[in-house]
């Protein structure tokens, strides 16, 4: 039986490892190698490292600190920030990265996804999509609100051969407040591919919540991992504790 | 000792599983020279893409011939991982019908079921067959994939995996293994199979 995923999210700002509020207000949490070192010890599912700033900063990704980070895992990474090309991909899976995750590329050239997709094969193709809800309407959200419904974009994706989405929301990122579940809801029967939900868990009833009224497979976090005591293992019992199957690794 | 060679043909994760084999110690490389292919002691074919890219890549570098000669004729040790296990059948089917390398009988078809979320990806326990396996009874492994290999000779499957219904997981005829998951992205478990593999049938 497949097994609920609980992936660490880690940003990164060209310097250190952030974490935000909505996407606002970065705060330095650590540094990435030694973060990454100390979750796959932890035998965590699978481990995604976003250089958050590097499309914005118009910069690619640091590839040397990508590829020491990827050293410390033996668990699958996914690997994003600033691709804008196949060659920006192919650097990545050359290193060791398991899936890229595309996002500012995707919107301005959604074709670039197909490209992408057919080149490497969708299982590589990981697609950020960082949603704003605006009076009950769920819109990308790209550096700032944008005009286009997050279904839409979803969909999109999906057809042009994405093999998994990682769903942001921006309103409850970095609040601790409880994830989106209506969000979660609302998307996940009008698509076929994985989901990771992300944003906003702060404590172990949020997880039992989103697991007990949702069909969700997969969540992502940060918040949690930094500002708390609970690591992976806390949130799988507290899953295992409400019947879902969970992996426990080896040590 | 002679060299586990890392078979190179384009289809990514190459990397990974050099990582794996250098923290058990087990001398490899990388490559795709004939000279180094004749000259192994086990290979390992890789792969993550598409059935019909991985047999263009294996064709456009002449790999064809010479690995069929060292498996098929020479029976040298061979594992497959992913679409490496996949390319080891008679056809595949992604993006279309497509001849592969024809050593195992089966066939490569899509994974159709329509109340699942496709690729079948994240952490699966495999179902194992064969006494070989068994201290890998229920174990979870990683898995990313679309298309799955579907066996025409029930021998030579190890182990299967549950999503929706039974899948193949792990194969093994005569030197040839090769396993669906990533055991190079499987942690602990992972590198305790890639160790048992390379001991039961590389160290001969």
């Amino acid at each position: 039986m497949q097994k609920i995923r609980i992936l660490p999210i880690l940003t990164f700002n060209g310097f250190a490892l952030v974490k935000t509020k909505q996407f606002q207000n970065p705060r330095m949490v650590g540094n990435p190698v030694q973060s990454a070192r100390i979750f796959n010890n932890r035998g965590v599912d699978e481990l995604i490292f976003l250089d958050i700033m590097a499309s914005k900063q118009n910069r690619k990704i640091n590839l040397n600190l990508v590829r020491d980070v990827i050293k410390q895992c033996f668990m699958p990474v996914g690997i994003g920030g600033g691709i804008q090309n196949l060659e920006d991909i192919n650097d990545l899976l050359k290193i060791g990265a398991d899936k890229v995750v595309i996002k500012s590329r995707a919107i301005q050239n959604p074709k670039f996804i197909d490209e992408a997709s057919s080149f490497f094969g969708s299982q590589c193709i990981s697609i950020s999509i960082d949603v704003m809800n605006v009076d009950g309407i769920y819109y990308i959200y790209n550096h700032g609100i944008t005009d286009i419904l997050a279904l839409d974009f979803i969909l999109k994706m999906q057809d042009l051969g994405a093999g998994e989405i990682i769903l942001n929301s921006v309103n409850n990122d970095g609040m601790m407040d409880g994830f989106d579940i209506d969000l979660y809801n609302f998307i996940e029967s009008k698509t076929y591919l994985p989901i990771v939900m992300v944003g906003g868990g702060g404590d172990l009833t949020h997880y039992k919540n989103l697991f007990e009224t949702t069909n969700c497979e997969a969540v992502g976090s940060s918040s949690i991992f930094y500002f708390t005591q609970y690591t992976n293992a806390d949130i799988k019992l507290t899953l295992q504790e409400i019947g879902k199957p969970v992996r426990f690794s080896k040590q | 000792m002679k060299n586990t060679v890392i078979i190179d043909y384009g289809m990514g994760n190459v990397a990974s599983v050099q990582k794996v084999l250098n923290f058990l110690n087990i001398p490899n490389i990388i490559s795709r020279k004939h000279e180094d292919i004749e000259d192994a002691g086990f290979l390992i074919l890789p792969g993550v893409g598409s059935f019909r890219q991985g047999m263009q890549n294996l064709r456009d570098y002449e790999l064809v011939d010479i690995l069929s000669n060292q498996v098929v004729h020479q029976k040298k040790p061979i594992f497959g991982i992913c679409l490496g296990m996949q390319l080891f059948a008679l056809e595949g089917t992604e993006p279309t019908l497509c001849n592969g390398l024809g050593w195992i009988k089966g066939r490569v078809i899509k994974i159709q079921d329509p109340k699942l979320r496709i690729p079948h990806l994240g952490w699966n326990n495999i179902i194992v067959k064969n006494d070989l396996l068994h201290d890998f009874q229920d174990q979870d492994f990683y898995f990313i994939h679309s298309y799955h290999l579907e066996l025409e000779d029930a021998n030579d499957l190890l182990a299967t995996v549950e999503y929706g219904r039974e899948y193949t997981a792990i194969i093994q005829r005569e030197n040839l293994f090769a396993t669906q998951f990533h055991p190079e992205k499987s942690q602990h478990i992972g590198l305790q199979l890639m160790r048992f593999f390379y001991s039961h049938y590389a160290e001969n």
